[in-house]
């Protein structure tokens, strides 16, 4: 056999056995399984990596990147700030929630953000109609917010989803541009017929009275971080001990056995749709009700993207994603106090986010993988 | 004086579309290999970041050539992830777009803005590094050409970008479709084991054509800042890559039809800007903003309707990564 060069080692990885053994003293594998204590050492190394990366790159850019590191380890070391992370959590990893569900079926919602500003607009609606017309009792009205939130969301992404399954639309292009339509439609709406008449022309809305605010009994960031853990155990029922969770999954992996096998795909695309979208739309009604406390523009600063990173730290398994999110609630408030102490902008963890988002994804490829040495 | 204004719009049309022009041309390279570019809004805007820092600090012409050199580098990251790497491109492409927001607003935040203008020229003036804008491409008048009634004002009297992105398309048209090299680059998109098979360099190709994609990316956001608004602005392409990518679409991935597509994009920008102008929607222009995202998602809707499908061609391996086996 003539010997391969370490390139032919690359260009051939996609096979399952490839012996590179002749020139150099290494062997890589395919694994057909991936043990989660690999996984998990590989995520770990890879995000210690990502931040590395990350700072070495602010410290090229003049940034004292030993800082911005030193508070991202106060954040998780403080109480208070701790909290905030907490709560900074809940809106995102709501939304990765249902983001793992979506990637498992294949469909690539990028529109959490846009479902999230939809899920506002449905729990600013209901405050609305309670404080204007009376038309829901105070008791009702937190149930009834987290229900229209879910409800728009879903309905917001399966509109993407009824484009995809009945024309074959791109589902990327559309849920991406459905972001920037609700971001402007939330605008409209906070510059417009629900600015609040006594805000000094400000464009907000009513701030929500006490009766619409998540989070009376035990704070909202704790009792935030339970509904999250509640709705993420629940996903994880349904994908794994129930029909619907098989049908996801096979729908994901080959769309056509999945017909052959008798799945209803467009239903099945239907629910996933629903089931995404509408924990973006919590996400987006959490934000308000447990966070801001009335409508104002541009209230997600881009956490729908932020929670496809969540979904994908957490190998789209959706318990995982609450730790996954805290984390990535962790970096939101160091990047808020480094504003403050450092004057860095928000795009300081934007490109750590993003950072770590690649590094994911590399780990991905390298958890696939086995190196073995021979002497 | 009915003329003027007729020009006026349509020489911005021009003005705009080239925006789109530029983006699409090089993600068309890219889709036609093979490789589905989602970071083109992430490569936008970094370009329009360098071309906002360097053009204050060192000039057009400088800083254009370094807008190409951070492209290229976009560029080759891209392909290392899905080309070398594999991994989802639909993925990395996200990623990148996310990378170059936070790149973007670091490079343009005041201080790190102003330490990166010193170092690149120590005598740059105090003014050019508080400055929001920088000095605006000027236009070039083609001699004789110039001179023609509405042609004249609308093609011929613009920036040395946008007489760029129409030679380039012609140029990547010609390349694309009327020589071997192209049909290299069709055929890895189409089939690539085929390609393969036949002697093509599969990999190679596909790093060639998201260097491209890079370049005309950061093009496209340094002619968004410098050519058409030099006024900074933190995510000033506001989801415009991702428009480009429906434009492809649009344009089925043909270099001269993307000029067709990128006008009707540019025009749709500029009757938005007129409405406000003429007080249409003032009070509340969020639907009028709208208009250019609705108008992708029509498209992409009306161009999925099955007839219309069978006559576009997407590559058949777009999206899709090569294992050679």
């Amino acid at each position: 056999m003539k010997p391969l060069k370490l390139r032919d080692r690359f260009l051939s990885a996609g096979s399952h056995y490839i012996d590179v053994a002749i020139r150099i003293p290494l062997r890589i594998e395919r694994r057909l399984e991936v043990p989660a204590s690999v996984s998990l050492a590989m995520t770990v190394v890879f995000l210690a990596l990502a931040l590395l990366f990350a700072a070495f790159l602010m410290q090229a850019l003049g940034i004292d990147a030993m800082s911005v590191l030193h508070q991202i380890a106060t954040v998780f070391t403080t109480r208070e700030l701790l909290t905030a992370a907490f709560l900074r959590s809940v809106p995102i990893g709501l939304a990765a929630v249902g983001l793992t569900v979506s990637f498992r079926a294949n469909f690539w919602n990028i529109g959490a953000e846009g479902q999230m500003f939809m899920g506002m607009f449905a729990s600013t609606g209901i405050v609305l109609l309670h404080a204007y017309y009376g038309l829901i009792p105070g008791w009702a009205l937190l149930p009834a917010m987290a229900a229209a939130s879910f409800v728009a969301g879903g309905l917001y992404c399966a509109l993407s989803g009824v484009l995809r399954s009945k024309l074959g639309v791109n589902e990327v292009l559309t849920t991406l541009m459905m972001n920037f339509i609700a971001i402007l439609f939330v605008d409209y709406l906070v510059y417009g017929p629900w600015r609040d008449p006594r805000g000094y022309g400000f464009p907000l809305s009513i701030p929500f009275p006490p009766e619409a605010r998540f989070g009376g009994l035990m704070g909202e960031a704790y009792e935030g971080l339970a509904l999250l853990a509640v709705l993420a155990v629940l996903t994880h029922l349904l994908m794994t001990r129930t029909t619907f969770g098989v049908d996801v999954k096979v729908v994901g992996e080959n769309p056509y056995i999945a017909g052959i096998a008798g799945v209803r795909i467009p239903r099945t695309y239907f629910l996933v749709n629903l089931i995404s979208g509408g924990l973006a739309g919590l996400a987006g009604f959490f934000l308000l009700s447990g966070i801001i406390g009335r409508l104002r523009p541009r209230a997600s600063p881009g956490y729908g993207y932020t929670a496809i990173i969540i979904a994908f730290l957490a190998g789209l398994h959706p318990i995982l994603a609450i730790p996954a999110a805290v984390f990535m609630g962790g970096l939101i408030v160091a990047g808020d106090v480094l504003q403050a102490t450092l004057n860095l902008p928000f795009a300081a963890v934007q490109l750590l986010q993003s950072t770590i988002f690649v590094m994911i994804v590399v780990a991905e490829f390298v958890k696939r993988y086995r190196i073995i040495w021979r002497w | 004086m009915e003329l003027s204004w007729i020009e006026g719009v349509l020489a911005l049309t021009v003005q705009f579309g080239t925006v789109y022009l530029l983006a699409s041309l090089g993600e068309i390279y890219a889709e036609r290999s093979g490789i589905l570019n989602l970071g083109m809004e992430g490569m936008m805007i970094v370009g329009a970041a360098i071309a906002f820092v360097f053009t204050n600090a060192l000039g057009h012409l400088l800083s254009l050539v370094s807008v190409v050199l951070i492209g290229a580098l976009m560029g080759l990251l891209l392909a290392f992830l899905v080309v070398t790497l594999r991994l989802n491109q639909v993925v990395v492409g996200l990623a990148l777009t996310l990378f170059g927001y936070g790149l973007s607003g670091l490079l343009t935040q005041p201080a790190i803005r102003a330490r990166i203008m010193r170092a690149l020229n120590p005598e740059v003036p105090e003014v050019r590094i508080v400055t929001q804008q920088a000095e605006a491409l000027r236009a070039v008048k083609v001699p004789v050409l110039s001179d023609i009634p509405v042609v004249g004002p609308v093609l011929f009297s613009q920036n040395a970008l946008v007489y760029f992105a129409l030679i380039a398309a012609v140029v990547m048209w010609f390349v694309l479709f009327r020589t071997s090299i192209g049909l290299a680059i069709r055929s890895v998109g189409e089939n690539p084991s085929m390609a393969d098979s036949l002697g093509i360099n599969v990999f190679r190709i596909r790093y060639v054509t998201s260097v491209i994609a890079g370049v005309m990316g950061a093009l496209a956001g340094a002619y968004l800042f410098i050519g058409y608004q030099p006024f900074w602005v933190e995510m000033m392409t506001n989801g415009r890559g991702f428009i480009a990518l429906a434009l492809v679409i649009l344009a089925s991935w043909s270099p001269i039809r993307a000029v067709f597509g990128s006008l009707l994009f540019g025009g749709v920008e500029v009757i938005q800007f007129r409405l406000q102008l003429f007080g249409f929607a003032a009070q509340t222009p969020q639907f009028v903003l709208m208009l250019p995202y609705v108008v992708a998602i029509v498209t992409l809707t009306v161009l999925s309707v099955e007839s219309v499908r069978k006559r576009l061609g997407v590559p058949e391996a777009l999206g899709k990564p090569y294992y050679r086996e």
